[in-house]
């Protein structure tokens, strides 16, 4: 799960090396911080939370697969 | 061809929803038309300080008339939101100001499609989806305008990649063109189909558009369908558009925006 947003959001941003996606596991349910470098924030998030959103709907899938619940968050620089 | 609409301007939150809200309302399809991006989409913070996405839509073979018109709705400016400053900026000029691709594909058409493929699989693959994906452009039904790249997955039990209302389906879409997009440096119109299920669906809509309009005929009541986006939505006006007894309009606002037939009076 961590390495499909890491994988998304270097392909969006311009600087791909600022990506840092954490992952901590409670249980069955599975918290992802995303951070990348302030400028390139509006690219991850999109018009209306369109890009943040569509991450998340491709995540339920994957966590579907394993049987637990995800959640993530776009953190702030 | 005077009440036949042959250049829209339209402001959306992407390119994207731009270009289908304005083929929706010319009922026309993407072949059929040439785009020019007026404004880029400015991504905001949180939806703050962000700027929308117009786009001016013109239907190929009307050029000569479209002059006039445009020179006329300068004048008046009744459709044009925002004021045009900024002059209007051709695709590629605007890709080329962003961070060229390490190795430059935007003229090759096979290493685009295999480029496609490879993305696709490698979303999937971190979804933990076994399938096969194929890409390849889908000829222009006019040698005007850009093809479509068409990327099919094929593979068992991939029910889970459609979702409600095509949700995950449009999200994994969405996700890829803009990754292609970003990667080529312009625009191309990407389609992800899983197991033929856009065609079907396509069907399916057409003769629920014609089911409909016969109802409304039959009862002379306006027929409100369910919310659909706005490719879906475009589907039903363009196959009722020749129908004698019918109007279609699309009423409310996304996602909720919903087509609405009405029967023609007398």
């Amino acid at each position: 799960m961590k390495s499909l947003i890491e994988y998304i959001a270097c392909s969006l941003v311009d600087q791909p090396d600022k990506v840092d996606v954490k992952q901590q596991r409670n249980g069955n349910r599975i918290r992802l911080e995303l951070r990348v470098d302030k400028d390139d924030m509006g690219r991850v998030i999109g018009k209306s939370g369109r890009v943040a959103n569509s991450m998340r709907i491709l995540l339920r899938v994957a966590a579907a697969r394993e049987g637990k619940q995800v959640t993530l968050y776009v953190i702030e620089p | 061809m005077a009440d036949v609409k042959n250049v829209v301007e339209i402001t959306a939150q992407t390119v994207e929803q731009a270009i289908d809200e304005g083929l929706e309302a010319l009922g026309l399809t993407r072949t059929q038309v040439q785009v020019e991006i007026l404004e880029h989409p400015r991504p905001g913070f949180l939806g703050i300080g962000g700027r929308d996405a117009t786009v001016r839509i013109i239907r190929i073979g009307a050029e000569a008339e479209i002059a006039a018109e445009a020179e006329a709705k300068a004048a008046s400016q009744k459709k044009v939101e925002a004021p045009q400053a900024e002059p209007a900026q051709p695709v590629t000029q605007q890709a080329a100001a962003a961070e060229l691709p390490a190795e430059d594909i935007s003229n090759d058409k096979d290493a685009i499609a295999r480029y496609a493929a490879t993305v696709v699989e490698e979303l999937l693959e971190k979804m933990r989806i076994s399938a096969e994906v194929k890409a390849h452009f889908i000829d222009p039904e006019d040698d005007m305008d850009e093809e479509i790249l068409w990327v099919d997955i094929e593979g068992r039990d991939l029910s889970i990649l459609i979702g409600r209302r095509s949700e995950t389906l449009n999200a994994l879409q969405y996700i890829a063109s803009l990754i292609v997009n970003k990667q080529v440096g312009r625009l191309i119109p990407l389609m992800v189909d899983v197991q033929g299920y856009r065609q079907r669906r396509e069907q399916q809509i057409r003769q629920l558009a014609l089911r409909m309009a016969d109802q409304a005929v039959k009862t002379g009541r306006r027929q409100v369908l369910e919310p659909m986006s706005a490719s879906e939505r475009r589907i039903i006006h363009l196959a009722l558009r020749s129908h004698e007894g019918v109007t279609t309009e699309s009423v409310g606002e996304a996602p909720n925006r919903k087509v609405t037939i009405l029967p023609k009076r007398k």
